[in-house]
């Protein structure tokens, strides 16, 4: 019985075992190839640019990089300041994903719309939108000056606490979506049987609930903590020069330097440490439960 | 149950489409001048054409350069100043880019594509740094004696002159801010300052003036700019220092009120006063007197019509044609704008106090800054 289900699902399949070859695999050449000349071909001669501009480098832009006290700071701000905002996104997104996966299926849909609105809106309208709320002169400081509520301006942007609103924001949906759809997997039935065993319901979630969605906790934090290390835009624009990322450092050595070498290097640098993050994540977590979490169905 | 499967399946397709165009990642779209017409001959230059050029340029008709400036209403006064007439008298025909940008340049030339015939850049381009990428100017063609002293060099020649400034908030200061010492007492003038986020924008220049230091010894006589000196003397404001990274944020920022002063390009402090109805003045005393220069991409098959265009824009006769729509000045000493605009032009406002980029030693000392400038900046 095992063994049909199992040929249905894979129609390449010989049913003895043997090498398995899935014919529709096919398929993914046109995707593969286009990966391949546009994403791992630039990849690799960014690589080989950082060794070889300016000529004979070798490894001294490197060198450079980290002789240099300031990068090493932003490098460090980079990542602390990704963390923060994926904790505070899983904060924000955990319960709204809750929420989602309770709701009926009407409303469950609006607060998906409501999830997805963000993609449909440029990201620089939303990180001015944030400027606007949050500056000096800016709606929630004017509101509260005329109430008398403050004397001076409330510092809520150029400030850490600025940067975190915008990217948390941005990278809300990231966080939702994965957990969504691993929370939506989970059976309703296994809360419901703990408190028929005795457990209150905090208990009940803590030790059902909460386990079972630790696959999309986990894509959802992977998934925000590495797009969250590329931001530069929303940063410079709602922090201060102490909240520069290092994707900033990049493009300004690419963009106005014309340093190629090394905004090569930096660039390397980072995705060399994206690459330790996810290898130590995946000590905790089967990366293949991320991309299932994200895209699997039943 | 089926909407709950539809719904994941959109999250899925939404979420993956998304991951890719909804980041953070900015891309900086530089669009390269378009069509250009094959058919091209070089012009006869066989004639001591130097005295005609500024009445006749010898512009091959049918012929289209690419121009690349930086947009707005800055490129719309190049524009009918300069292009359309150009265009008028000659029938060379010009495609224009409005992303004018050095790293373009060097892409252009090093994959030996060059689109962009005349470029405007910036006081930090063009230098002997640059001469790998760059034609060198024909100045059989350009009258050199003409141009402001220092403005035109082997690989570029300014077009229009601008200055650095203190910009100023006049209904927030009874008496107005008389340099850039005054940029510094937050105690007598309040409130936060705009800066430019750039190592060579003047950050340093102001400070250093602001401390006591005369315009001609701000680079030592070649030494450069005392950094450290600089540095001190912006560390006793450094938290009331807003960065702003171009020019519409500068005038948004002093417009809002978010800082009572800042440094700014001129003629974007003048459009916060005269378009945007502001109460936005300018402190012409201690201004920074820079320009934005013409370069020729090296390369181009369009050289000998480049720089015929580039030797017309900059007579005296037709210099100061785009200063009629914008507060940006004449880089030819005799060129005459309109008697109600030259009170705006920074260099009718130039005099003892008026300082002065050294571009060479800034661009070649660019990492040297950069590096103490964002050591500075982040910490």
């Amino acid at each position: 019985m095992a063994a049909v289900a199992d040929r249905i699902r894979n129609p390449g399949r010989r049913l003895r075992g043997g090498p398995t070859f899935n014919r529709w695999a096919i398929l993914l050449l046109p995707a593969i190839a286009f990966l391949i000349a546009f994403f791992i071909a630039p990849l690799i001669l960014m690589g080989f640019r950082s060794v070889t501009d300016p000529p004979g480098a070798g490894l001294s832009n490197y060198a450079a990089f980290f002789a240099n006290e300031a990068n090493v700071r932003v490098l460090t701000n980079t990542f602390t300041i990704a963390a923060i905002s994926t904790i505070a996104c899983l904060v924000m997104g955990y319960p709204y994903a809750y929420l989602m996966v309770q709701a009926p299926p009407r409303l469950a849909g609006v607060l998906l719309i409501i999830v997805l609105i963000p993609f449909w809106s440029s990201l620089l309208v939303r990180t001015f939108a944030w400027e606007v709320i949050l500056r000096d002169t800016g709606v929630i400081n004017s509101v509260l000056l005329s109430w008398g509520v403050i004397d001076e301006p409330l510092q809520l942007m150029r400030n850490t606490l600025g940067v975190i609103l915008g990217m948390s924001q941005i990278l809300l949906p990231f966080m939702v979506l994965p957990l969504y759809t691993v929370m939506r997997r989970i059976d309703p039935e296994l809360t419901r049987a703990a408190s028929n065993l005795g457990a209150r319901p905090w208990p009940a979630f803590r030790r059902v609930f909460l386990p079972l969605s630790l696959p999309g906790i986990a894509s959802g934090s992977l998934l925000v903590f590495v797009l969250a290390l590329g931001f530069y835009i929303t940063p410079t624009i709602l922090g201060s020069p102490r909240e520069t990322m290092i994707s900033r450092f990049i493009a300004d050595q690419i963009q106005t330097r014309l340093n190629w070498g090394l905004g090569s290097a930096m660039a390397v640098i980072l995705m060399l440490l994206t690459l330790v993050c996810l290898l130590a994540a995946s000590r905790f977590v089967r990366i293949r439960d991320v991309y299932g979490a994200i895209g699997e169905e039943t | 149950m089926l909407v709950r499967t539809r719904l994941s399946t959109l999250s899925a397709i939404a979420l993956l489409v998304a991951a890719c165009g909804g980041s953070g990642a900015s891309t900086a779209p530089t669009q390269a001048a378009s069509t250009q017409s094959t058919a091209s001959q070089a012009p006869p230059a066989t004639q001591a054409a130097a005295e005609d050029v500024c009445t006749k340029p010898k512009g091959t008709s049918g012929v289209t350069l690419g121009f690349a400036s930086y947009g707005g209403v800055y490129q719309k006064a190049q524009r009918d100043g300069w292009l359309t007439p150009y265009t008028a008298l000659t029938g060379v025909q010009f495609a224009e880019s409005e992303e004018s940008a050095n790293a373009e340049i060097k892409k252009q030339v090093e994959n030996n594509a060059v689109t962009w015939d005349v470029v405007d850049v910036g006081n930090d381009f063009g230098l002997s740094a640059n001469a790998a990428v760059l034609e060198p100017l024909d100045y059989s063609l350009i009258k050199k004696d003409e141009i402001l002293p220092g403005f035109a060099s082997d690989l570029r020649v300014a077009d229009i002159t601008y200055g650095v400034v203190l910009a100023y908030r006049s209904d927030k200061f009874s008496t107005p801010p008389a340099g850039w010492a005054d940029f510094f007492d937050l105690q007598k003038f309040p409130g936060k300052r705009g800066m430019y986020d750039y190592s060579a924008g003047g950050i340093f220049e102001v400070a250093l003036m602001a401390d006591g230091v005369a315009p001609k010894d701000l680079y030592r006589n070649g030494q450069g700019l005392d950094v450290d000196r600089a540095i001190t003397k912006l560390d006793t404001i450094k938290s009331s220092l807003v960065f702003w990274p171009g020019g519409a944020k500068s005038m948004e920022l002093i417009e809002a009120g978010e800082v009572t002063m800042s440094l700014m390009w001129n003629g974007r402090a003048w459009s916060a006063k005269h378009i945007d109805n502001k109460p936005v003045e300018i402190q012409w005393n201690q201004q920074i007197l820079t320009a934005d220069f013409f370069v020729v991409p090296k390369g181009t098959p369009h050289k000998a019509d480049a720089m015929q265009f580039i030797a017309w824009a900059t007579c005296a006769q037709n210099n100061a044609a785009p200063s009629n729509e914008i507060p940006y000045g004449p880089t030819n000493k005799n060129a005459k704008p309109q008697a109600d605009k030259v009170a705006d032009l920074a260099v009718t406002n130039v005099n003892d106090s008026t300082a002065y980029f050294d571009d060479e030693w800034l661009v070649n000392n660019a990492a040297m800054l950069d590096q103490k400038y964002n050591d500075w900046k982040t910490k």
